[in-house]
């Protein structure tokens, strides 16, 4: 029972962590190879700018076009927890991407619309929007469907089947409408740009920021090592506790079976008297505890990825059902595996002395004491 | 199997107390003998079967089996000798008891490597021969205790031993039971030619024997 509680946690928390600095890592797709203009005082995770305010669209554009080795730019307003259906979520579980018409591709890349139903907004007015595929299962909405966001109407045209869980959870409009749907009018968060052949991202993005100084231009490179101690640190504490709590269950097994040992020491010294070889008995003990691994593991599997998908479902709102389909994206079977086999080999570990002690009964003296 | 205990020894050290449970016993056992040993509680009795069985050392003196001295025996071969050549009738039976009649039977062939059908075969026969076809799936706890005692029996049988060696092997039993045993032992002896050493208060056993000893504090002289 113990193995079970303590797999049934290393599951929910690693499963939970990994899956989030998974998206975070994904993150960094969405803009490969381009640039990142953001407010100075942004702090910025993978591509999402938080805080450090909006920047004029028109007066950045112009000053940008003024740097030389610039091939495309792309200004876009990313916005976290907008109110979706009447709800406003307190915590950021869905983004909505304000993206010029023309310029989709650029950015999404080749993902495409679910069973190719629909197409992207028309032009910058219109009210339309492509919605992930997870906030439409999530809402029930579908393509033709009008739905209320930041109480306003829109019509969705499109769902977005992406593999990236960030754009999943995605309301991409035209940027104008984003704007206008948001009360930023003419302001952008981020304009991703594209070098020009043979020009260096790294020279490109500091004669941007020493050209316009109030942003600050992140080539890849520079997001990744933004936020590679972060996530090292959080891998780093995920791997901790998986070791304390391994620990923990070693020494479990290895009291339990101690225990187990000792109560049945007239049983091994029974086995000895009749000439069990100590292989024997050593094996028996090893199989037990390794049984009480794969049992107790296989249980903290099946709990732990209910209980990993339980705190996603609280963290995005989606409902348990609605989510029960993707428990493999949320707990990755190999995850799940690598700590099956931690577990029974922890288990095995912690049976390794109380097995020797099994093999240490003298027959008589036990044989006599139990009489 | 010969076996020759000289001036064998066991002392035990309880608290500041020095307790000789077998002192300086001398004992010659020839091939095909029934020995009984008789003696009060706490005589020394189960002592000294432990140390004929191999299952103890002692402290000092020698044990001796087909002339060979068993201090000279690694543990292994110690093993080896309760496996193949010693069945031991413990005076508390000591079953496993996640095993049944028939698999506590089994085991000291299964840990001798013999083939799964011949195992099964011999113990079921076995079980047979003792009265205890019927309880063949049973558990120890489903076992009334002379129930119990003749799955041990059995289960001392199994490899065929050159020797038995049986700690009150009907301490526990009425007396019909406790006569099937005595008649079940004997017939070992003749049949297989067993040796049989028996410590025992029963006068069923004690009067047929080949030879008897009397152990009294840890002495033992012949009768």
């Amino acid at each position: 029972m113990g193995v079970a509680v303590a797999s049934t946690f290393v599951i929910a928390v690693g499963a939970t962590t990994l899956r989030y600095t998974a998206v975070v890592k994904e993150m960094s797709v969405l803009f490969s190879g381009q640039i990142i203009v953001v407010s100075k005082d942004a702090i910025v995770i993978q591509a999402v700018p938080i805080g450090g305010g909006m920047l004029q669209q028109a007066k950045l554009e112009r000053e940008i076009a003024e740097i030389q080795g610039i091939d495309e730019k792309i200004p876009i307003l990313l916005l976290t927890s907008i109110e979706t259906e009447g709800i406003l979520q307190p915590i950021p579980v869905n983004f909505s991407l304000g993206i010029p018409v023309d310029k989709w591709r650029l950015i999404l890349g080749p993902t495409p619309l679910r069973e190719n139903i629909g197409r992207f907004p028309r032009n910058e007015s219109s009210k339309e929007a492509v919605i992930g595929a997870s906030l439409a299962d999530q809402y029930n909405w579908t393509v033709g469907k009008e739905i209320i966001i930041n109480e306003q109407r829109l019509t969705v045209t499109g769902i977005l089947d992406s593999k990236l869980a960030l754009l999943n959870r995605c309301i991409i409009m035209s940027l104008t409408q984003t704007q206008a749907l948001s009360n930023y009018q003419g302001s952008v968060n981020i304009v991703a740009i594209k070098p020009l052949e043979g020009y260096a991202d790294e020279v490109l993005a500091k004669n941007i920021e020493q050209n316009i100084t109030y942003v600050k231009a992140l080539t890849e490179d520079e997001r990744n090592d933004i936020i590679q101690p972060v996530l090292s640190q959080v891998e780093t504490w995920n791997l901790g506790i998986h070791t304390v709590i391994l620990m923990l269950s070693l020494i479990l097994v290895m009291t339990v079976t101690t225990m187990n040992v000792s109560e049945r020491r007239r049983d091994f010294a029974t086995l000895d008297a009749i000439g069990a070889p100590l292989s024997f008995v050593f094996r028996a003990v090893l199989l037990e505890t390794l049984l009480i691994g794969v049992i107790g593991g296989a249980i903290g599997i099946i709990l732990g990825s209910i209980a990993a998908l339980v705190l996603a479902s609280l963290y995005t709102n989606i409902s348990l059902v609605q989510f029960f389909p993707s428990i493999f994206q949320v707990a990755p079977p190999t995850y799940l595996l690598g700590i099956f086999f931690s577990i029974a080999a922890v288990c095995c570990l912690g049976g390794i002395i109380p097995a020797i002690n099994a093999t240490r009964m003298r027959i008589a003296e036990t044989l006599r004491a139990e009489y | 199997m010969k076996i020759r205990a000289v001036n064998l020894t066991r002392v035990f050290h309880i608290g500041l107390s020095r307790i000789a449970a077998v002192n300086d016993v001398n004992l010659e056992v020839n091939e095909e003998k029934f020995i009984a040993v008789i003696g009060p509680s706490g005589s020394g009795k189960s002592t000294l079967l432990n140390l004929l069985g191999l299952n103890d050392y002692p402290t000092s003196g020698k044990m001796l089996i087909d002339s060979k001295d068993t201090a000279l025996l690694s543990k292994k071969e110690r093993r080896k000798i309760r496996l193949f050549r010693i069945g031991f009738v413990f005076q508390t039976f000591n079953l496993l008891s996640t095993l049944s009649a028939l698999e506590n039977v089994e085991l000291p062939m299964s840990l001798a490597g013999k083939p799964l059908e011949d195992q099964r075969e011999k113990a079921v026969k076995l079980l047979e021969n003792v009265g205890l076809a019927h309880r063949l799936d049973h558990r120890p706890k489903e076992l009334s205790v002379g129930e119990m005692q003749r799955v041990a029996i059995a289960r001392s049988l199994i490899n065929n031993p050159e020797l038995i060696i049986a700690d009150e092997p009907t301490g526990e039993l009425d007396s019909k039971r406790a006569n099937e045993i005595v008649d079940l032992l004997f017939d070992l002896k003749k049949r297989h030619k067993t040796t049989i050493i028996v410590a025992t208060h029963d006068q069923e056993i004690v009067e047929p024997a080949d030879e008897i000893y009397k152990i009294m504090d840890g002495k033992l002289s012949h009768r």
